[in-house]
Order: structure tokens, then C-alpha cells, then sequence
């Protein structure tokens, strides 16, 4: 008769028992703990990515939403081209697939020295390296009369959610002839293409319900990202319903009336019927707090292994970091954390680490069947990712190229959140 | 504290238990090969593809990289990077890897779409 302990049994209920002992273990210490702070696009990656390549790590994933939506083709959504549902993601799989430890609680403090992380729940958790993700916040009060509170009248719906459920209903009740006001950030923001994006998907929903209505972009900028392709595509899709106007004519978006949907320029004044404001970002609380963020309010990371820059032994990753060339996109989060794990796999197991790959993609509507994209590949020089080769698609390219890029761009999400989530 | 678990009769039912678990974990094991269970370097190397590419088959319009096999898959990276092959996502991801990291990724998924054939 054979007696089993719990301790000599202690991973029987598990199935990821085999794995532990399948994989090599360091020495006979206690497993490595890695805490990933953020459940996005980049901190999903990452948890996931520990955990897949390592079966000594112990990974913990903290994270408040129970589910989490994809700000990335949410546009699609805002036109009525997408369901809400198709957008939300849980951890599920991450937990029972990968075995992470997910938490729902938010991230209160952490102690570097004591390599201790204090959660708002009250929960404390020790590590021996964290990574960071906490993505952007907004510069609330950087446009007079724009604060917390005023984004329950007039949405930013930058972070896909309640935000975007809100923006929606609101274009729904528009009536026809209605004015659209979209207020385009200055740069760094979350995803260069996004707000010109934004416009192209709810011009193409005013095409079919609203053909009088008409769209306002006020910009911060003077110039924006694949701005030809977007002016192209403006002009064949909706001609006349759109209007930009850079930041040299506006002078700079100073205040509005959240009451009377008014959005004050230097020069103007603008009544909207529906407004979207997106504004001025930095990095998520967390890193600014943690001394994780410059004085630009990002924060700077070594190119090869996504460590602070400011804070020795944690890790960054996505929109959070100000990271050379690339841009701030799902895409980039999701290839800088898989950079990040490895080269913390490495630190921690002594594994090969590879030299780094780091790309970016973007697939944008400018109509449904109406996609561009763009491809660049990075490598780290004098300590920052710097562009290596940039593809982007050119105006005139014809129908059925960009009808190619429309399917693949609904066939990348689909693979895309499966590499982040499933 | 150690609990015990040392009800006799019971012995053999729980070395099926423990059989039964141990299939179900080399299953669960089997099927997450596809994607990163390891770290080598072709391990690594493919997380650059999943980004785009599923490697457990499936296929929803972006084609499936794990049929190729080694030959093919380095002749048709090769087309990517002279831009024979036209695609500029492919085109920028060829160019940035080695010829030695195309032959270590072809080997990778080569190895892979025959674990995924043993299923």
C-alpha cells in the first residue's frame, strides 16, 4: 500500500502538475514569482507568454475587470459593423489553460526595494520581477471644463467599454443633419490612426442613416498619421461630410462647455450635436506613481528587455512606455511584452535569449471594405527601438487590394486576441 | 501540517485517478506545444508569427503556416523578403530575420505540424 502525502502529492489536482515536472526546475528553489500588473493587450501578452515558456515561473496577473474589451476595433463597433460581445475577452484560458493566477484588484503601491506589491483589496505580493502595463491616462484639465465627470456627457471612448457604449447610443439618437465634433489629440497618443478611423466608420454610418449629418475634426496637430490615405479616402467614401481642421487654424483646443456641447478653440467657438473628446494622454497612474515616468510622463525602457530605465527590476510594456519609434498600439504591446518575457525567462531560468523582434501592424478602415495597413519592423539602437523598415499602403492602390486588406485585417483580430487571450 | 491520504482500499482506485490525470495532462500538454511551451530559439522565433498566424491550424483567412514544410516555408520567406512575393506586413517581417533564424523557424514549424499531425 502506497501512503501519498499532500505535500509529496501536493500537485495531484492539478494538470499542469506534468508540466512542473516536465520542465526544468531551478536547483530546488521555490518557483520564481513573476507579478504582471494590467490585463491588456500587453500584460495578458506577457503573463501568457511567462507562463507558456516557463513551467517553473509562478505568474500572477492582477487585473480589476472580470472581462476586457479591445479598444482596437472598436470603430467597428461605433458604426454598427461589429458587436459589442465580439470585442470582450475574459481570462478564463489564461487561468485554466496557463495556470496564471488572476486577480481582480488593482495595483495600490509597490515597494522595489522590498519587492512587494500592495493591491487596493489590501492583498500583498511579493516578487522577484514585475512587469507593468498599465496603459494611458488622461491629462484631465488640460482642456478647460473636461474633467472626469464631464466624460459621462461627452465621452473620450479611448478605453473600450462603458466609454464606447456610451459614444454609440449617442450617434444612434443623433438626429440627421446633426454636427459630429471629434477632438484629435496631440502626439504620443494610443493609436496613431485611430481618431481619423473614427471618423471614416461614423461617416460611413451617417452615409446610410444620417446622409445630412456632418463631421468636425478639431486637431491638436498640425499633421496625423496616413493622413493622405485618410484624405483619399474621405473624399471617394463621404465627400463633403468631413472636415479637419489642424491645430494651426484652431490655434489649440482650450475649453468646453460640457452642458452645451461648446468646444472652445484660441479663435472659436464649435456647438456640436455629439462630441468626442480625446484628450492629452501619459502613462497609467501606476507607472507615474512608481517613478516608472519621465518628465514627458512615459516611461523609458531598455530596448532588449523592457526594464525601466528608471527603476531597476521593473519591467514595462505597451502604451505606458516611451519606447524609441514605436508607436503606441495593441500590435506594439503585444510584441514588446513577448520580447519582455523572454528576456525575463532568461534572467530568471538562464535560458538563451534571442536578439529581439519588434514589429508593429496596423489594419484600418477607412469603409468596410476599404482596409489599409501598415508594417514596420524594429531594432534597438543607442538604447531605444528605432525603425528598421516601415511598409504602409499607398493612395491608389486599387479596389480589390484594399477589399484583401479588410478581410485579413477581420482574420488578424480573430488570430490576434487568440495569441493574447485564448 | 501533512494531511494523509492512506485509506488502503482506496489505493488502486487513486492510481487510476492518478493514470486518467496523467493522460489528461499529456493531452493538455500535446495541444499547448502548438503554441510556445518551450523557450528555445524556435520557440521564440514563432511568437512573431502568432501574431498573425494561429499555429494549432486553425485557418480564418490568414493562411496556416504549420502545413509548410522546412523547403517550402524558406523558399516562400525568401519571396517575401525580394518582394517577389507580394504582402508588406510578410515583406517587413522577412526582412528582419536571418537567414539562419528562417531555417531554425522552418525546422520549428515543421516540427510542429507533425505534432499537430500525431493528434
Amino acid at each position: 500500500m502506497t501512503c501519498w502525502t499532500r505535500r509529496k502529492f501536493g500537485c495531484f489536482a492539478g494538470v499542469t502538475c506534468l508540466a512542473s515536472l516536465s520542465s526544468p526546475v531551478v536547483g530546488s528553489q521555490a518557483r520564481a514569482r513573476v507579478v504582471v500588473i494590467g490585463g491588456g493587450a500587453g500584460g495578458a501578452t506577457v503573463a501568457k507568454y511567462l507562463a507558456a515558456s516557463a513551467g517553473t515561473l509562478d505568474v500572477t496577473l492582477v487585473e480589476p475587470k472580470k472581462q476586457y474589451t479591445t479598444c482596437f476595433f472598436s470603430n467597428l463597433y461605433l458604426a454598427g459593423l461589429r458587436s459589442f460581445e465580439s470585442l470582450t475577452h475574459d481570462y478564463e484560458t489564461l487561468t485554466q489553460r496557463y495556470g496564471i493566477n488572476v486577480i481582480r484588484d488593482s495595483a495600490a503601491a509597490i515597494d522595489p526595494v522590498a519587492k512587494i506589491v500592495r493591491l487596493e483589496g489590501g492583498t500583498k505580493l511579493s516578487y522577484d520581477r514585475i512587469v507593468v502595463a498599465p496603459g494611458i491616462a488622461f491629462k484631465y484639465g488640460a482642456i478647460e471644463g473636461y474633467d472626469e465627470a464631464a466624460t459621462q456627457t461627452i465621452p473620450h471612448a479611448w478605453n473600450a467599454g462603458p466609454q464606447t457604449k456610451l459614444l454609440r447610443e449617442q450617434l444612434e439618437s443623433m438626429e440627421d443633419g446633426g454636427v459630429f465634433l471629434l477632438v484629435a489629440p496631440p502626439d504620443p497618443f494610443r493609436c496613431p490612426p485611430g481618431p481619423y478611423e473614427r471618423a471614416s466608420l461614423v461617416a460611413y454610418y451617417f452615409k446610410q442613416y444620417k446622409p445630412r449629418a456632418k463631421i468636425l475634426i478639431l486637431d491638436a496637430k498640425d499633421s496625423f498619421f496616413e493622413q493622405d490615405l485618410f484624405q483619399d479616402g474621405w473624399n471617394r467614401h463621404y465627400p463633403g461630410m468631413i472636415e479637419w481642421l489642424p491645430g494651426q487654424f484652431t490655434g489649440g483646443i482650450k475649453a468646453v462647455d460640457v452642458k452645451g456641447r461648446l468646444v472652445k478653440t484660441a479663435s472659436e467657438m464649435f456647438k456640436a450635436t455629439v462630441a468626442n473628446i480625446i484628450p492629452p494622454q501619459m502613462a497609467g497612474e501606476l507607472a507615474r506613481q512608481a517613478g516608472l515616468a519621465d518628465e514627458s510622463g512615459w516611461c523609458p525602457v531598455d530596448p532588449v528587455t523592457f526594464e525601466s530605465k528608471l527603476q531597476l527590476g521593473i519591467h514595462v510594456v505597451g502604451d505606458a512606455t516611451s519606447a524609441g519609434d514605436m508607436p503606441k498600439s495593441a500590435f506594439a504591446a503585444n510584441s514588446q511584452a513577448k520580447v519582455c518575457a523572454f528576456a525575463i525567462v532568461a534572467a530568471l531560468t538562464g535560458s538563451a535569449r534571442l536578439a529581439p523582434h519588434l514589429f508593429n501592424t496596423c489594419f484600418t478602415f477607412l469603409a468596410p471594405d476599404d482596409a489599409v495597413s501598415d508594417a514596420i519592423s524594429f531594432k534597438p539602437t543607442a538604447g531605444a527601438p528605432k525603425i528598421s523598415d516601415i511598409f504602409i499602403s499607398k493612395v491608389g492602390e486599387n479596389a480589390e487590394t484594399r477589399r484583401k486588406a479588410a478581410r485579413e485585417a477581420g482574420a488578424w483580430y480573430a488570430a490576434f486576441t487568440h495569441d493574447i487571450f485564448g | 501540517m501533512t494531511a494523509k491520504y492512506c485509506r488502503g482500499a482506496n489505493a488502486s482506485g487513486m492510481r487510476q485517478i492518478i493514470a486518467l490525470s496523467i493522460a489528461a495532462s499529456l493531452i493538455i500538454l500535446v495541444a499547448d506545444r502548438s503554441l510556445a511551451a518551450d523557450n528555445g530559439r524556435g520557440a521564440q522565433l514563432a511568437t512573431v508569427c502568432v501574431s498573425c498566424h494561429r499555429l494549432d491550424g486553425s485557418d480564418k483567412g490568414i493562411p496556416s503556416i504549420i502545413g509548410l514544410d522546412e523547403e517550402k516555408f524558406a523558399r516562400v520567406m525568401e519571396a517575401f523578403k525580394s518582394d517577389e512575393r507580394s504582402s508588406q506586413i510578410m515583406h517587413a517581417v522577412a526582412l528582419s530575420l536571418s537567414d539562419e533564424e528562417i531555417t531554425i523557424l522552418a525546422q520549428y514549424l515543421a516540427a510542429q505540424r507533425k505534432e499537430t499531425k500525431r493528434r
